[in-house]
């Protein structure tokens, strides 16, 4: 007989709720951990990259288990043109080995890993079914708290406390009164192509070891004069794809993100990475890139907020972030068990945790970035621009002497838009893509 | 339903989707889109165009058969006119492990 009290039940399956699942069922509390797809990861897609560090603090050596694609050894930013790229890169081999870096993972396998983790631990994973909304009960004359949800199936379930890991469009989070609006220029629209290709072209094509990856980062071209990004990731027998930009640059230039990713695909310099390759998978899904403006209130009686749903997302770092504020959550719920209270008066801890840590730092520097690249829209256009310019004039073998040649390209560069934008275009392309 | 690229390509092919009998997607109030918007730019930046516009009867089509849940539709609209509910548990996209 399954019990239809939990001590917490958690919606969603994703990074965030099975990362704090785990740590729950580890502390014996009793959970629910509530799915609406028929398995996780059917639902939604990443970049991406599973990172090493984080993700340990959840599973220790979850790389011996985990169905992760290949260790990433290279990392790449590129400035992509028409028919050019400036590159910046390294690789490390450092990384192919325990304790690794980062690991190039596909949703559709790691997720169900991952929540199956959670249930190993003890935790109850409900699937194929959906949350419509909260159920409160009164804890004073006018003061209630979140006591449970309500499924599709119009059954209602309780517990102390819920945890809500709903991804991006947090209907539920709006309904709780914890985030107003989001503007939509403050949403970024992916979309995404697996293509399918033997592990030996791909090694070849990359000058990859069976045992390595890489994961390129692009601005310019990919984005079809959106401000927003391209990146490609070598799985063991598949390439990710993906491009995206901020909603409101799409509306506004009128592409659509299929359009976009066909474009990307023809590029001259990307065309020759996927050639043959099959394509296997089209996703799509929007992340919220607002940062420190739009972080909502991330508790209320009775219930907390993760991943995300909660905005956690730092330049290309989301499903790590979204794994820690589990780990945060999962142990105030803990401690509030223990103190027999859950409501905001230790639930409160929830969020101190949060904005005390790492990456609030990096959401706050952020800050300046993000509205940087939304009042100049043009900032990734023209930064690719120059440099793959400059760059031609620089690699041309030709008759003028260096010193013509430098004062050339300097000059071009002046003319196209005072230096002082240029350095600090490059200052934040290069701090949105970078992990801190 | 209008093509995506010249060659009749269609991103649906990739993708499994089990087809809910009721809508998850409705058009809040039609005459806002024929009477307001101007561009109509749900027709676009929907990755997979669930949304066309039908000239015989001056309406937005809503072809949520299509859709595989980005949850960009509602905060694209801007005349915040889309209502956007996810599908019932079980129904909707289902991204396979392996591709399709």
């Amino acid at each position: 007989m399954e019990t239809d009290r939990y001590n917490a039940i958690i919606v969603g399956a994703g990074p965030a709720g099975s990362a704090a699942a785990i740590r729950l069922a580890q502390n014996d509390l009793s959970v629910a951990l509530i799915e609406r797809g028929e398995r996780p990861g059917t639902k939604t897609m990443f970049g991406g990259s599973i990172y090493v560090e984080p993700t340990s603090r959840v599973i220790p050596e979850f790389w011996k288990d985990a169905p992760l694609e290949r260790p990433l050894v290279t990392d790449e930013f590129w400035l992509l043109d028409r028919d050019s790229a400036v590159k910046v890169g390294f690789t490390g081999l450092k990384y192919k080995r325990s304790p690794y870096n980062k690991f190039s993972a596909l949703r559709s396998k790691f997720d169900p890993w991952f929540a199956q983790q959670a249930v190993n631990e003890g935790a109850h994973l409900m699937t194929s079914t959906l949350v419509t909304d909260l159920v409160y009960e009164k804890t004073g004359l006018l003061s209630k708290k979140v006591a449970g949800v309500k499924l599709d199936s119009g059954e209602v379930i309780h517990a102390d406390v819920v945890l809500l890991a709903e991804g991006a469009s947090a209907n539920l989070t709006e309904k709780a009164g914890l985030r107003g609006e989001i503007e939509k220029s403050s949403m970024f629209l992916y979309a995404k192509e697996e293509l399918a290709l033997p592990a030996e072209k791909i090694e070849a094509r990359f000058n990859l070891e069976p045992d390595e990856g890489t994961n390129v980062g692009m601005i310019g071209y990919p984005t079809s004069g959106v401000a927003g990004k391209g990146g490609l990731w070598t799985n063991k027998e598949s390439i990710s794809l993906i491009v995206g930009g901020y909603l409101n640059q799409i509306i506004k230039k009128g592409v659509n993100p299929y359009q976009m990713i066909s474009r990307f695909k023809a590029h001259p310099l990307v065309s020759r990475l996927i050639k043959g390759a099959e394509t296997v998978a089209y996703k799509s899904r929007i992340i919220p890139k607002g940062g420190y403006e739009s972080l909502p209130q991330l508790y209320d009686d009775g219930i907390l907020v993760a991943g995300d749903a909660a905005v956690m997302i730092s330049g290309r770092r989301g499903t790590d972030l979204a794994m820690l504020t589990g780990l945060y959550a999962a142990d105030i719920i803990a401690q509030a068990r223990a103190a027999e209270d859950h409501t905001s008066r230790i639930l409160k801890g929830y969020e101190k945790k949060v904005m005390n840590s790492f990456f609030m730092k990096n959401i706050k520097k952020g800050k300046g970035g993000h509205k940087y690249q939304k009042e100049h829209p043009d900032t990734d256009y023209l930064l690719t621009k120059a440099a793959n310019d400059a760059a031609y004039k620089f690699f041309k073998v030709g008759s003028k002497s260096s010193s013509e040649k430098m004062k050339k390209i300097r000059k071009e560069i002046l003319d196209m838009q005072p230096v002082k934008k240029t350095v600090k275009d490059l200052y934040y392309a290069l701090q949105d893509w970078s992990v801190f | 339903m209008p093509n995506f690229l010249k060659n009749n390509q269609s991103p649906l092919e990739y993708v499994t989707i089990k087809v809910d009998d009721q809508s998850h997607i409705n058009i809040k109030d039609q005459k806002k889109c024929l009477n307001q918007c101007e561009n109509k730019p749900c027709t676009y930046y929907c990755p997979t165009r669930v949304f066309s516009w039908d000239e015989q009867s001056n309406k937005i089509r809503v072809d949520y058969s299509r859709c595989i849940e980005c949850l960009a539709c509602p905060f694209g609209c801007p005349l915040n006119n889309i209502d956007w509910n996810f599908p019932r548990g079980s129904y909707g996209v289902i991204y396979q492990p392996n591709g399709q």
